[in-house]
């Protein structure tokens, strides 16, 4: 027993060891990843960004860009479904490479800008927050003020969680846009705030056909942009890939795929 | 969404949970009798570090367990050892999962050992001691199936709890049967799959049960 306990205690150290060496090497976060061969990127599903189609493949507008700027960097594209609230933490840890998911160049919930987390990409799509609420309930909900009281819902840590916490006092956060919409729909909360580029692709058809865009809440427009981790050299390299993609015509092309033409930002990095 | 997609998909999200759950209970028995031993260990301070280990383990939430084992090396000591994906479901998330099960359990299962072994009558080790027998020889010839017995009563009801205990797995992102049905299918407003899912746990654990009761059957023979 005792010898066996030592050979064990001995390899743990060797293995401690190894991991300890291998890791004073001084990489930079793009050698990794090269290393590697592939980039993750955090994403929750959520149409059109990110979302699998009927015969089940992985699409969307967020997927192909990310796909094509992998294939300009050489490297593949990976996606891992993440707990939005937990994106920052996943993105330091290495569990993830990239947050690139419709994130908001903005402010969380709590007023901090997101830039004291990350660093941004240029900005590449336009959105703006929506407030969801049943069709039925439109009549009723047709103010700012109406709205106080109301049960509302947002993704934790997301961009529309301020506008919810500020329309209603009671508020809920729950883990992607997507069930939000749910939650809506079978009635336990009166109003969700989600993306305008969600709620333009899903509201008011298919599954959610009861719902409907609130239009008594006017929103500032807002950009979305890709989060790395700070000070990573990863940024400048992706920002060179999504120039070239801008000038080419390919994120055109996928933004008509996707019915956002209009709201693709143009000769993105063009100086 | 069709049902045969709905049905593929699910039954992946039950292979990597069944998968958790094999990995977890093979590997954290065998754990579960070494911390015992250290439990039962007559120098003071390895019996004193076991105590107070089954304590932490036992008395912080798994869930806190999960978190910890997989943010922690990365971002306390920059080691991305559970930053890998892989093309199998053992990427590093699954790894991370089961490690934490595999040490929370074998803490469990270690209480219920020592119990099952203080259970047998001292003139067991003595009786060994007089013919001649050494300590392991005793343990594993003459304690050990008896311990068995005792303990299979508690360690069955551990293990249907594991069974269920695996859906935690999702809190760092795991592609278990839950995460599935909550990222994919839940979000299209489809229920109905819940009662699939429950279905799906029902039979395991009633395939778990006839097992346990198989095994107390073929044991009985021993009179403790």
């Amino acid at each position: 027993m005792k010898k066996l306990l030592t050979v064990l205690l001995a390899s743990l150290l060797c293995v401690g060891a190894a991991i300890g060496l291998t890791g004073c090497k001084a990489k930079s976060d793009y050698d990794k990843i090269k290393e590697k061969g592939y980039f993750v990127c955090g994403i929750t599903l959520f149409n059109p960004m990110n979302y699998f189609n009927d015969e089940d493949e992985l699409v969307g507008f967020d997927t192909e860009f990310a796909n094509a700027v992998a294939e300009q960097l050489g490297l593949k594209a990976k996606f891992q479904i993440i707990s939005w609230s937990a994106k920052y933490l996943e993105l330091n840890s290495g569990a993830i490479d990239c947050i690139w998911n419709g994130f908001t160049y903005g402010n969380e919930s709590d007023g901090v800008s997101r830039t004291e987390y990350v660093d941004f990409s240029y900005k590449y799509l336009l959105n703006g927050q929506c407030v969801v609420t049943s069709t039925a309930n439109l009549s009723v909900l047709n103010s700012a003020a109406a709205f106080a009281g109301k049960k509302g819902m947002a993704e934790g840590g997301s961009a529309g969680e301020e506008l919810a916490q500020s329309l209603s006092s009671v508020y809920t956060a729950t883990t992607s846009q997507a069930n939000a919409l749910l939650e809506l729909k079978s009635g336990t909360v009166d109003f969700i705030v989600i993306d305008a580029t969600m709620a333009n692709a899903l509201v008011g058809q298919g599954d959610y056909n009861t719902l409907s865009i609130n239009p008594a809440i006017e929103t500032e427009i807002e950009e979305y942009a890709i989060g790395f981790r700070k000070g990573s050299d990863f940024t400048a390299k992706v920002n060179e890939a999504i120039t070239t993609l801008s000038a080419n015509g390919k994120l055109a092309e996928i933004a008509a795929e996707y019915d956002l033409s209009s709201a693709l930002i143009e000769n993105i990095g063009a100086k | 969404m069709s049902f045969e997609l709905i049905n593929s998909k699910l039954l992946v999200g039950f292979g990597t949970t069944c998968l958790l759950f094999l990995l977890t209970l093979v590997l954290s028995l065998p754990l579960g009798l070494l911390i015992m031993f250290g439990l039962k260990c007559p120098f003071k301070p390895i019996k004193w570090l076991c105590n107070v280990f089954v304590w932490a383990i036992r008395g912080t939430p798994l869930m806190l367990q999960l978190f910890v084992v997989f943010y922690v090396p990365s971002m306390l000591f920059g080691l991305r050892i559970f930053s890998f994906t892989s093309t199998t479901v053992f990427d590093g998330r699954f790894i991370a999962a089961l490690i934490t099960f595999v040490i929370n359990y074998a803490c469990y299962f270690s209480v219920i050992f020592r119990g099952g072994v203080d259970n047998i009558s001292r003139g067991q080790f003595e009786a060994g001691k007089v013919l001649g027998m050494t300590k392991s020889q005793i343990f594993f010839k003459v304690i050990l199936l008896q311990v068995i017995k005792t303990v299979i009563p508690p360690v069955s009801n551990e293990v249907i709890t594991l069974v269920k205990d695996t859906s935690l797995a999702r809190v760092i992102s795991v592609a278990e049967i839950f995460f599935i049905n909550e990222t994919e299918i839940l979000t299209k407003a489809i229920v109905w799959p819940l009662f699939y899912i429950g279905v799906f746990f029902l039979l395991f654990v009633g395939l778990l049960t006839v097992l346990f009761n198989y095994i107390e059957k073929k044991l009985s023979y021993f009179k403790a």
